[in-house]
C-alpha cells in the first residue's frame, strides 16, 4: 500500500530565510507522529502545507485509505483560533467580551456545532458525548465571544474528534487545558486512533497519548527522525543578565494596598461568574491565581485592570482608591501591566515590535503618539535586553509565537508597573520557551514588583510565587501561602 | 416651527456656515475637568447611547440613562443595554430635573417629541447636547434661553466609538455650540470635555456649527457617501450580468470592491486611489470620471440647493407625516434588486484585482468625491467641513456595504441619510442610462490591462496627474491627514 503522506523536495522561504530546505517525509499507515523542536523551525508551516492551507515548492502526495469509512481529509487544528462574529468581523477588542450588547453578535457554541455537524453530515449525539468527556457541556449555550481561550481550544478539539478525519494534525494540543482536560484529551485521541484516525501532534509536551509511535523534529529545514521524544533537541539556555537600570528600582507605589475586594460578585443574566470574592493584595506580593477553565479567573483580572463594566456595581479598592469614585480606566491602567492570551489575540496586527513595546507607556493597543527621547531610549534598551534587536522593525505578527509573547512581556514592563498581571503568559509556548519566560519573570520580581500569575501546571511556574488563590465556579476555594499548598 | 437657517439674514447664514476649525491637541489639555462631578443623563440607549455612555463612565464621569416609562416597564432593548452594564436607569421625571448635562442620543425622527418631553423637566442653566443638528436647524426647535445647547458628533458608528476608545484611541469628532443658546459662555468648554470623555480628542476634532454640520452632513450622505455608492453598485452589477459575467463573481466584486477601493482614499486621497491603477487604466478611469462629473453635476447641485433652501427637509418631513410611505417603498425596491438578492460567489479575488477589474467604481468614487466637495464649497461650506463629509467618510460607509450589501448600509445610517440616499438613487439611475449603454466588461468585470501593452502618452499622463493632485480636496486632505499623523487610520473592518 502507498504511504498516507509522501513529501519530497519541499522548499519554503519566508522573506530572506529558508524555512524548509528540500524536506522529505513519509508517513506510513498506522503511524502517529510527534513533531517537536525549536520555535520557528517550521513545524506549523509544514503542517499547513500538508493541510493544503499554504503552498510551497515541492511534491506532496496524500493517499487516503479508500476502504475507510472516515472522511478522506486532512484536518489541521491551529494553535490559535480566531473566531468571527455573525457579520464575519474579527476585530473586536477583547474587552468587548464583557460588554453585554456585543456578545449577541456571535453565535452560541451549540449553534456553531449544529452548523458544523450539518455541513459535515455528523450525528449531534456524538458531539454531546465529546463535550461531556471534555467537561464542556455546561457551555453549550454560551456565546462564542464569551469563551475563554482554553474553552475555544476545546471547541476546536470537539470538532476535530467528532469529524475523525483520516489525518488529524493538532498544533499545540494542550494549549490552555488544565491537567484533567489534558488526560481526557489523550484518552480521546487514543480512541480516535483506534477508530482509524492517524495523528500528527506538534508540541514539546511530555505526557502524550499512548498511540504516538514516531518522533521527529525539523533541523535546518529538514525533517530529522528520532527514536524517542527524549532526543528532541533543547534550545539554548538563556544567560542570566542584568536588567536595564530603569527596571532595577522598586516601582513607585502610591499605596501599600494594591487591591481589596469585598464580596465582589458578577453575573450575566442567570449565569453567576464570580460570587462573593474577598481578596487583598499588598505591594510586592507574588500571587498565583488558579482554577479550572471557566472558573472566573479572566473576569476577576478584568476587574483589576479596569476593563469590566460591572466594576461600577461592586465594592472594591484599587491602588488605595475606591473603584468608581471618579477615576478613569486610564488612571487604573497606569499602575498595571497585563498580558493574556486574549489580549494577544486582539493586539494590533499592524504594529511593529518597537511600536508594540512603546505602546506600553500609554496602555494603548498600538502606538498613537510620538515618544519623547527618554522613553524611546528605554524601548531600545529593553529590546536589547530581550535580544529582539534584529526584529525591531518587523511586524509583531510576523514573529513566531514565543517571540511575540516576549514582545508583549516587554510591553507590560516598560513603565516598571506596580502590578504585573500575567494571565497564562506561556500558553502556546513549549517547555523551553516557558522556562525562559519564567526565568525572566523571576529576574523582574526581585525589585519589588507585585505579581499576579495565572498558570495551570505546577512544574511550569516562576519560582518567585509565594501565595496562591484558587477559584472554582466563581468562588474562592483556597487562599494560602504556597508552602501550605505544597504540604496539602 | 420655522426652519432656523431660513430665519437668518444672509450675513449670519454665511457666518454660521463658515465655522470650521481643526482643533489643536493642546486645546484639550483640561481633559474632562469641566464635567467632573456633574450629573450626565443620556436619553436613549441604542448603539451610540450605550457606547458613548460606557466611554464617559470609563473616563471617570457620572452617567445615567433616562428612558421612557414604557421602555422600562416593558424591559425593552434600551433598558437591557443600560441595566445589564450596571448603569443607573430612570424615567425622564426621575432623572432629568437634577441633570447638569442631558445628552440626546435618540434617532433624528424622534427629536421633536423627545425634546418637548425633556425640556420642561430640565433645571435652570442645564446643558443639552445633540449629535446632529437637524432638529435645531431644519425643524427650528427653540430651546429655553437659560439652557446651553452643544453638539458632539463622533464620525463613526457606536461600536467603533467604543472599540477605538478601549484601544486607547478614539474616532474623529465634530463639536459645536449653538449661538442662540450659550447664555453662560460655557458651551465650548463642556463640548470639549465631553469629547475628551469619548476619546475623540485623540483622533482629530473639528469645531463646527449646527448649521455647517447639518448642511454638509445632509449633502455628503445623500450624494457621494450613500446615494452614489448605491447607484454605482447596482448599475455595475446589472451591467456585468447583462454581459455574461458570472453573477456570483459580479456580486462579490461589487460587494467588497467598494471597500477595497475606498480604503486607498484613507491614506492617499483621490490621487492615492487612482495610483493603484496602471497608467493605461488610470487614463481610462480619469476620462470616465470626467464624463460622470459633467453628467451628474446638475443633480449634485440640485441636492445642495434643496438642502440649503430647506426644501429637502420639508419633503422628507412630509413623508414622516405620511407614515414613511416613500421611504418604505424605496427600501423595499432596494431589497429587490438583483445585486441585493445574489449572494457573493465562493471565488477568491485578490486585492489588486478589485482595482484592475472594477475600474468603473474607481471612476464613480473620484467623480462623486470631487463633485460633492466642489458643490459644498461653492455653497459656502468650508473645505475642511466638506472634506470630512465627503472623502473622509466614504471608506467608513463602504465598509457597511462589504458587510451585508446595501441592506446593511441603509440599516446603519440614519433615517435621514437613508431617505436622501434613495432620493438621489431614484434620480441618478435614469440620468446615467446613456452613459451605461457605452460601458462594457473591460471596465467592470474583466481586467482592463488585458491585451494592452501598457503604453500611454507621457504628456497626457503628466497632465492627468497634475489635475488629480491639485484638486482642492487633495490639498485640504493632505493638510488634515498630516495633522493626524500621530494617529492611526480608523479600522473599519
Amino acid at each position: 500500500m502507498e504511504p498516507l503522506v509522501r513529501i519530497t523536495g519541499l522548499n519554503l522561504r519566508y522573506q530572506q530565510k529558508q524555512v524548509l530546505n528540500n524536506l522529505g517525509w513519509t508517513i506510513q499507515h498506522g503511524e502517529n507522529w510527534l513533531l517537536g523542536g525549536a520555535s520557528g523551525s517550521g513545524k506549523t508551516s509544514l503542517a499547513k502545507i500538508i493541510a493544503e492551507m499554504q503552498s510551497a515548492a515541492g511534491e506532496l502526495k496524500i493517499d487516503f485509505n479508500k476502504k475507510s469509512r472516515l472522511p478522506a481529509e486532512v484536518l489541521f487544528v491551529e494553535s490559535w483560533y480566531r473566531f468571527k462574529n455573525i457579520e464575519g468581523l474579527s476585530n473586536f477588542y477583547y474587552q468587548q467580551r464583557y460588554t453585554s450588547l456585543q456578545a449577541n453578535e456571535t453565535v452560541t457554541v451549540k449553534a456553531e456545532l449544529q452548523h458544523y455537524g450539518k455541513d459535515k453530515n455528523l450525528e449531534f449525539e456524538e458531539a454531546e458525548k465529546l463535550m461531556e468527556a471534555l467537561n464542556f457541556s455546561a457551555l453549550k449555550n454560551s456565546q462564542l465571544l464569551e469563551l475563554s481561550s482554553g474553552e475555544h481550544k476545546k471547541l476546536q478539539l470537539v470538532k476535530a474528534l467528532w469529524l475523525k478525519p483520516q489525518l488529524l494534525i493538532i498544533d499545540q494540543p494542550y494549549t490552555g487545558l488544565d491537567a484533567l482536560s489534558r488526560r481526557k484529551l489523550n484518552g480521546l485521541l487514543d480512541e480516535a486512533v483506534a477508530a482509524g484516525v492517524q495523528l500528527i501532534l506538534i508540541c514539546n509536551d511530555k505526557e502524550l497519548p499512548a498511540s504516538i509511535n514516531c518522533y521527529a523534529e525539523i533541523e535546518n529545514g529538514q525533517l530529522k527522525r528520532l527514536d524517542s521524544q527524549d532526543e528532541i533537541s533543547v534550545s539554548y539556555q538563556r544567560q542570566s543578565k542584568d536588567l536595564p537600570d530603569f527596571l532595577q528600582v522598586r516601582p513607585g507605589y502610591t499605596s501599600d494596598e494594591i487591591l481589596r475586594m469585598i464580596d465582589v460578585s458578577i453575573r450575566y443574566g442567570d449565569k453567576q461568574v464570580l460570587k462573593n470574592i474577598n481578596w487583598e493584595v499588598r505591594a510586592g506580593e507574588k500571587w498565583l491565581l488558579q482554577g479550572p477553565n471557566g472558573s472566573g479567573k479572566s473576569t476577576l483580572l478584568s476587574l483589576i485592570n479596569g476593563d469590566h463594566p460591572q466594576s461600577y456595581a461592586n465594592n472594591f479598592y484599587l491602588f488605595g482608591n475606591k473603584r468608581g469614585s471618579g477615576e478613569s480606566i486610564w488612571d487604573i491602567k497606569q499602575h498595571t501591566g497585563i498580558i493574556s492570551p486574549e489580549f494577544h489575540w486582539y493586539f494590533d496586527a499592524t504594529s511593529t515590535v518597537w511600536q508594540s513595546i512603546a505602546s506600553g507607556f500609554y496602555d494603548s493597543v498600538g502606538l498613537y503618539r510620538q515618544l519623547p527621547f527618554s522613553k524611546s531610549a528605554k524601548v531600545d534598551e529593553l529590546i536589547e535586553f530581550f535580544e529582539l534587536t534584529e526584529h525591531k522593525n518587523d511586524l509583531l505578527s510576523a514573529l513566531p509565537l514565543g517571540k511575540q509573547r516576549l514582545v508583549l512581556l516587554a510591553r507590560t514592563i516598560i513603565k516598571n508597573p506596580e502590578l504585573l498581571i500575567l494571565d497564562e503568559p506561556c500558553q502556546g509556548l513549549d517547555q523551553q520557551q516557558t522556562a525562559y519566560f519564567n526565568q525572566l519573570v523571576d529576574e523582574l520580581s526581585v525589585n519589588g514588583m507585585t505579581i499576579i500569575y495565572v498558570g495551570h501546571f505546577a512544574s511550569a511556574l516562576p519560582s518567585c510565587l509565594e501565595k496562591r488563590i484558587e477559584l472554582n465556579e466563581g468562588e474562592v476555594v483556597a487562599i494560602e501561602t504556597l508552602a501550605e499548598s505544597c504540604l496539602a | 416651527m420655522a426652519n432656523y437657517f431660513n430665519t437668518l439674514p444672509l450675513r449670519e447664514q454665511l457666518n454660521q456656515l463658515g465655522v470650521c476649525e481643526f482643533m489643536d491637541n493642546s486645546e484639550f489639555s483640561d481633559g474632562v475637568n469641566a464635567l467632573k462631578g456633574k450629573k450626565i443623563v443620556i436619553v436613549g440607549c441604542g448603539a451610540q447611547g450605550l457606547n458613548q455612555g460606557l466611554n464617559l463612565r470609563d473616563s471617570g464621569l457620572d452617567v445615567s440613562y433616562a428612558l421612557r416609562k414604557e421602555a422600562i416597564e416593558q424591559k425593552r432593548d434600551s433598558w437591557k443595554n443600560a441595566t445589564s452594564n450596571n448603569f443607573n436607569v430612570g424615567t425622564y421625571e426621575e432623572l432629568l430635573p437634577t441633570a447638569d448635562l442631558v445628552i440626546n442620543l435618540t434617532p433624528d425622527k424622534q427629536h421633536t417629541a423627545v425634546i418637548n418631553a425633556v425640556m420642561p423637566l430640565m433645571k435652570q442653566g442645564a446643558t443639552l447636547s445633540y449629535s446632529h443638528g437637524f432638529n435645531i436647524v431644519e425643524e427650528g426647535m427653540q430651546i429655553r434661553k437659560d439652557i446651553t445647547v452643544i453638539m458632539v458628533a463622533p464620525k463613526s458608528p457606536g461600536s467603533e466609538v467604543r472599540s477605538e476608545y478601549v484601544r486607547g484611541f478614539g474616532v474623529p469628532t465634530l463639536i459645536a455650540v449653538h449661538p442662540e443658546n450659550d447664555p453662560e459662555g460655557k458651551g465650548l468648554a463642556w463640548a470639549k470635555a465631553y469629547c475628551v470623555g469619548t476619546g475623540g480628542h485623540r483622533a482629530g476634532v473639528l469645531l463646527s456649527s449646527f448649521v455647517a454640520e447639518v448642511k454638509s452632513d445632509l449633502m455628503g450622505e445623500q450624494t457621494i457617501l450613500c446615494g452614489l455608492l448605491q447607484t454605482g453598485s447596482i448599475l455595475s452589477f446589472d451591467k456585468m450580468v447583462e454581459k455574461g459575467i458570472d453573477a456570483g463573481y459580479a456580486s462579490k466584486l461589487v460587494q467588497y470592491g467598494v471597500e477595497v477601493i475606498t480604503e486607498a482614499l484613507k491614506h492617499g486621497g483621490v490621487s492615492g486611489m487612482m495610483d493603484r491603477l496602471s497608467n493605461v487604466a488610470k487614463v481610462k478611469a480619469f476620462e470616465l470620471s470626467e464624463e460622470l462629473k459633467d453628467i451628474m453635476r446638475p443633480l449634485f447641485q440640485k441636492h445642495q440647493d434643496d438642502i440649503m433652501s430647506g426644501e429637502f427637509s420639508r419633503t422628507m418631513m412630509e413623508d414622516w407625516a405620511n407614515g414613511d410611505a416613500n421611504l418604505l417603498k424605496w427600501r423595499a425596491e432596494t431589497g429587490e434588486t438583483a445585486f441585493e438578492k445574489t449572494p457573493a460567489g465562493d471565488v477568491k479575488i485578490g486585492e489588486q484585482e478589485y482595482f484592475d477589474n472594477y475600474l468603473l467604481m474607481v471612476a464613480f468614487v473620484r467623480a462623486g468625491v470631487e463633485l460633492a466637495f466642489e458643490t459644498m464649497v461653492e455653497a459656502g461650506i468650508k473645505p475642511e467641513s466638506a472634506y470630512y463629509e465627503s472623502l473622509h467618510e466614504t471608506p467608513l460607509i463602504a465598509n457597511t456595504i462589504a458587510r451585508k450589501k446595501l441592506f446593511e448600509m441603509n440599516r446603519v445610517i440614519s433615517d435621514t441619510a437613508e431617505y436622501g440616499c434613495y432620493l438621489f438613487d431614484q434620480a441618478c439611475k435614469p440620468l446615467l442610462a446613456d452613459f451605461m449603454k457605452k460601458i462594457d466588461t473591460d471596465v467592470v468585470g474583466k481586467n482592463y490591462n488585458e491585451g494592452k501593452d501598457g503604453s500611454v502618452d507621457n504628456q497626457q499622463l503628466v497632465a492627468i496627474n497634475e489635475v488629480l493632485r491639485n484638486h482642492p480636496v487633495e490639498i485640504v486632505g493632505t493638510k488634515l491627514r498630516k495633522a493626524m499623523t500621530a494617529m492611526k487610520a480608523i479600522k473599519t473592518a
